[in-house]
């Protein structure tokens, strides 16, 4: 009794596909939809504008632009950061004998909170208690704008999104390098590779997989943060921090009032998503197939 | 060298508990106190903030709403992504080859583009203000993923198994329920783990769908109480702490199986 | 152990599920002929005690004069947020009873999509004082309840310019010896507070209203029509500049509420900011005295004027399904009894006959600008363009763009938000 496989695909699958179609997908369709009005988000009454938004995205919306250009800044040096120190976080663990839970639970204790929460705490930090630092302790470094300042701020950003996120990467990095089999570690050893050399030809190759991984989702969430920007500097001074997910959200919800527009835009970050995605799927696919 | 990178790691542990420290002992403090010095224990230890901010929270009725949406949320996820999830990877046709690609694909979308719309189909459907629909929305948003770790974790078992059971006479449910679900607890673990972590500390849908404010999460209640507190700092920081002192209980408690579920989650999915 | 762990956890989640399923809404034993629900949405945090003790004497009130049993439920998001929450729900049917709008903001954009009751022939309209109610009216109906009508203008500390001998400025030089005078009596003159981008606007809100009211009167016309330019208003900049000079440091650190604390405790002399900001300075120091003065913009102080606005107000969806008491709600507000105390509380002006208080002593000095015919009312101005001069004030705060750059910058953004329209 072999019934058509699609239908049982359709069973099995359907409770998922429901709600799937219904919250997810019905929407996306939706907003594409709105994308091609002038709708203001409030009015009844819009019109058809065709791919009039999206003309005015890419010609005219400066803003935007500026937006995407330091998002992908954000990104480009988010994701190395966490990275680099979730990397080197993991091996520094690793190291260690008696304080390796220890260590893994406090690196890890971020990502358990809410990032509008740690972003509020930070905003405590740097409005308040560095100026202490600077104030009753004469320490001149802190006593300048941190979340106020075109600059500093970029920094401040990226120290919040590397605490809220390093502890998630290492973690994948810890569970990595306890993979690497130890025999391979002493066979380099017995042919005289050095702690570094055995890093790189030996430890390297091998958690390849959970590097993939992890720049994976760190592109991914660096991409779309709104968060800790929101609670830390809410895009500003200015426009100076604002990321795309923010510009989207004034558009829409902010005083602008363009919520037709603002989908348009939404549209466009979709698809800049699925092309950095594919793209580095397809760089990974093939750096794991010539290993 | 042992010993030069343990002080460092102390040094960085220290940076991360900073944030959380400053909050917690100026939490304790008056407005005047935190003034004249912001890093210093307070002089006393005392809870009037946290009264104070227990009761504006409505906190044992937002952390109850809390649960109840997570849990919904989770029956929700994991029941539906299992099923769909071993399916997907069991029957190789191009449909199920579509299907999965669209919950994949569907990873992508960036919240922000559906809020709006998603709120429409919330109202039209009755999910909206409600905690038990908060449970459906967050399956629908959290099903894609799931399907895509699901389906991973399905191809590490072996088919045998399976078969087995269907010559013993097992339908298609039967072998889904009997045989492969309670084979995916691992997975399941993970992914109730990730999606609970997610939902908990999820802020902008549930702003957006509950209204009332008796149905708040301990979020919205927190966030909340920040226009009414102004600039009163303690104040505020008290009810930070107070909502971060449940995952913190249950992240002391359940260390091990959260770390690992999210590891397991990230590589094996 | 993990085993149990999993366990542990769903006897929990369980037991949250059958807790939530269970338990019913807590009923009234009250003796009421019929209960409304009502969902009101406002938009400031800080009075939620003070509005949900109102509501329970409205409740009261409504229990014994009509026998219905009023639940109202008060949503307060945070001003950041409101605009979103409301408009998800307005596009969505799932509008508030009633809600909180910018008089002069945002009452125009609703009542053009048909959101808002008409609430010309309600009691509370009678009551309304003459100038208020044209604050809250669209072609000759009024559409809101006033709660903030205010006369504004910068605050400042009388004490700290009663000991220097000072009295407010009328020009621009003027402004610059006050400056100088504070200055060298060890004082700090302007408090910056400009961590959210609505409190550097409300610089931009006064000189522009002065500079526009004052010499050229047809420009917000003009700018819709595209013909207009902020050079024509440059020298809304001067007195900006002079602020941003000699204010305290770390603005861009300091919200508005830190603001009117540091502000409460003498941190500097003056403060550009509305007397809705009075409770929360107040609430720090009860005992400074606060006054308002006008701002400067150049040498000519017939461009010296005070802001004359209704903020915050109250509107009825048009339609709600429970018009009777949403109604009833709106005209409590306004209320014969109550409302004086309410308003007073909140530290709000008087908007109407009912409210028997005395004004408060700062809104006496803004009163006597008004006498003289130096007031205006509120610009309008597309809410792109107020909130790009929030942000290009912080920019320029910051030095990342110059007074060129500003013109330019908005000049542009004017022009786009006319073609958006």
């Amino acid at each position: 009794m072999k019934t058509n496989p699609n239908i049982r695909v359709l069973l099995f699958a359907a409770p998922a596909l429901l709600v799937f179609i219904a919250i997810k997908l019905v929407p996306v369709i939706l907003g594409m939809g709105y994308s091609l009005t002038n709708w203001n988000g409030i009015d009844p009454s819009w019109r058809y504008v065709g791919i009039d938004n999206f003309v005015e995205i890419f010609t005219r919306d400066a803003h935007f632009w500026t937006a995407m250009v330091f998002t992908i800044r954000y990104s480009l040096f988010v994701v190395i950061l966490l990275n680099v120190l979730a990397l080197g976080l993991a091996l520094a663990i690793e190291s260690q004998r008696r304080t390796r839970g220890l260590f893994r639970t406090i690196f890890y204790l971020p990502n358990m909170i809410s990032m509008i929460i740690g972003g509020y705490m930070w905003n405590f930090i740097f409005t308040q208690v560095v100026y202490h630092f600077s104030d009753n302790w004469g320490w001149m470094f802190f006593d300048q704008s941190w979340i106020g300042d075109p600059t500093r701020s970029f920094y401040a950003i990226l120290t919040v999104a590397v605490w809220g996120g390093a502890g998630y990467l290492m973690v994948i990095y810890i569970a990595a390098l306890q993979s690497v089999p130890q025999v391979l570690q002493e066979a380099a050893t017995i042919d005289g590779a050095g702690s570094i050399r055995r890093f790189f030809s030996v430890t390297l190759p091998m958690i390849k997989q959970a590097f993939t991984i992890c720049l994976f989702i760190s592109l991914n969430n660096a991409f779309q943060v709104f968060d800790v920007v929101f609670a830390l500097t809410g895009g500003g001074p200015g426009r100076s921090t604002q990321v795309v997910a923010i510009n989207i959200y004034e558009e829409a919800f902010a005083r602008s009032n363009r919520f037709g527009y603002a989908t348009a835009k939404s549209t466009v970050l979709f698809a800049v998503l699925l092309a950095v995605t594919a793209v580095q799927l397809w760089i990974m696919k093939r750096r794991e197939e010539e290993l | 060298m042992r010993r030069l990178i343990l002080v460092l790691l102390v040094l960085v542990a220290l940076f991360w508990l900073f944030p959380l420290l400053m909050a917690l002992l100026n939490s304790f403090k008056t407005r005047a106190e935190l003034f004249t010095n912001i890093i210093a224990f307070p002089d006393a230890w005392n809870l009037d903030n946290y009264v104070r901010s227990f009761k504006r929270m409505n906190y044992v009725r937002s952390l109850i709403n809390t649960i109840i949406i997570a849990a919904g949320g989770i029956s929700g996820i994991i029941l539906f992504s299992a099923m769909a999830g071993w399916v997907l990877c069991r029957v190789k046709t191009r449909l199920s080859l579509f299907l999965f690609s669209a919950f994949v694909f569907s990873m992508l979308i960036p919240f922000h583009a559906i809020m709006i719309p998603l709120y429409q189909v919330a109202r039209l459907l009755r999910l909206s203000n409600s905690l038990g629909g908060m449970g459906v929305i967050y399956s629908g948003l959290g099903v894609g993923m799931a399907v895509f770790m699901y389906h991973g974790f399905v191809k590490t078992i072996p088919l045998e198994l399976e078969d087995a059971a269907s010559i013993d006479g097992c339908s298609g449910a039967g072998v889904f329920f009997r045989v492969v679900f309670p084979l995916l607890l691992p997975i399941t673990a993970t992914i109730s783990i990730m999606n609970v972590l997610w939902m908990w500390n999820d802020f902008l849908l549930p702003l957006i769908m509950l209204r009332n404010s008796r149905k708040y999460t301990l979020l919205l209640s927190t966030n909340m109480l920040f226009g009414q507190y102004g600039s009163d700092w303690p104040a505020i920081l008290s009810a930070l702490i107070l909502t971060v002192i449940p995952v913190l209980l249950i992240y002391a408690v359940l260390q091990k199986q959260i770390i690992k579920g999210i590891v397991d989650g990230a590589l094996k999915g | 152990m993990k085993k149990t762990a999993i366990v542990a956890v769903m006897v929990i989640l369980l037991a949250a599920v059958a807790y939530g399923g269970g338990r019913t809404e807590a009923s009234q034993a009250a003796p009421a002929d019929r209960n409304v629900t009502l969902n009101v949405m406002m938009s400031f945090p800080r009075f939620t005690e003070q509005m949900e003790a109102y509501f329970d004497q409205f409740r009261e009130k409504m229990l014994a004069e009509r026998g219905i049993d009023v639940t109202i439920v008060l949503e307060m998001p945070s001003s950041e947020q409101y605009n979103n929450i409301l408009q998800t729900r307005l596009s969505s049917n799932d509008a508030p009873d009633l809600f909180t709008l910018h008089a002069s903001a945002d009452l125009p954009t609703y009542q053009k999509a048909g959101y808002l009751a008409d609430l010309s022939d309600q009691p509370l309209a009678a009551t309304l004082y003459p100038n208020v109610r044209e604050t809250v009216s669209i072609d000759g109906k009024v559409y809101a309840v006033p709660f903030e009508s205010t006369v504004w203008g910068y605050l400042y500390n009388k004490d700290i310019f009663e000991a220097a001998g000072l009295e407010p400025a009328d020009t621009l030089d003027e402004m610059k010896r006050v400056v100088e005078v504070l200055k060298a009596n060890g004082h700090t003159p302007f408090l910056l507070a400009f961590q959210e981008q609505w409190v550097p606007q409300l610089m931009t809100a006064l000189a522009l209203g002065g500079k526009v009211s004052g010499h050229v009167p047809d420009w917000v016309e003009r700018m819709y029509a595209n013909n207009g330019s902020y050079r024509e208003v440059e020298d809304v900049l001067d007195i900006i500049e002079l602020i941003m000079a000699n204010g305290t440091p770390r603005a861009m650190e300091t919200g508005s509420e830190q603001g009117a604390a540091n502000f409460a405790n003498g941190r500097a002399a003056m403060f550009v900011q509305g007397t809705w900001s009075a409770e929360s300075i107040l609430s720090v120091n009860p005992n400074i005295r606060i006054g308002v003065g006008a701002l400067p913009v150049n040498n000519d102080p017939s461009c010296t004027m005070v802001n004359l606005a209704t903020t915050t107000s109250l509107a009825v969806y048009s339609r709600t399904p429970e018009r009777e008491m949403a109604l009833a709600l709106a005209n409590y507000i306004l209320d014969q009894e109550a409302s004086s105390a309410l308003y007073e509380s909140l530290k709000f002006n008087p908007v109407a006959t009912v409210h028997q208080f005395d004004q408060f002593p700062w809104a006496e000095d803004a009163s006597a600008y008004v006498a003289a015919g130096r007031a205006y009312r509120d610009l309008v101005l597309p809410p792109a363009v107020t909130d790009e001069q929030g942000k290009l004030l912080q920019s320029l705060y910051v030095n990342q763009i110059d007074r060129e750059d500003f013109i330019r910058i908005m000049d542009q953004t004017f022009a786009a938000a006319n073609s958006a329209r």
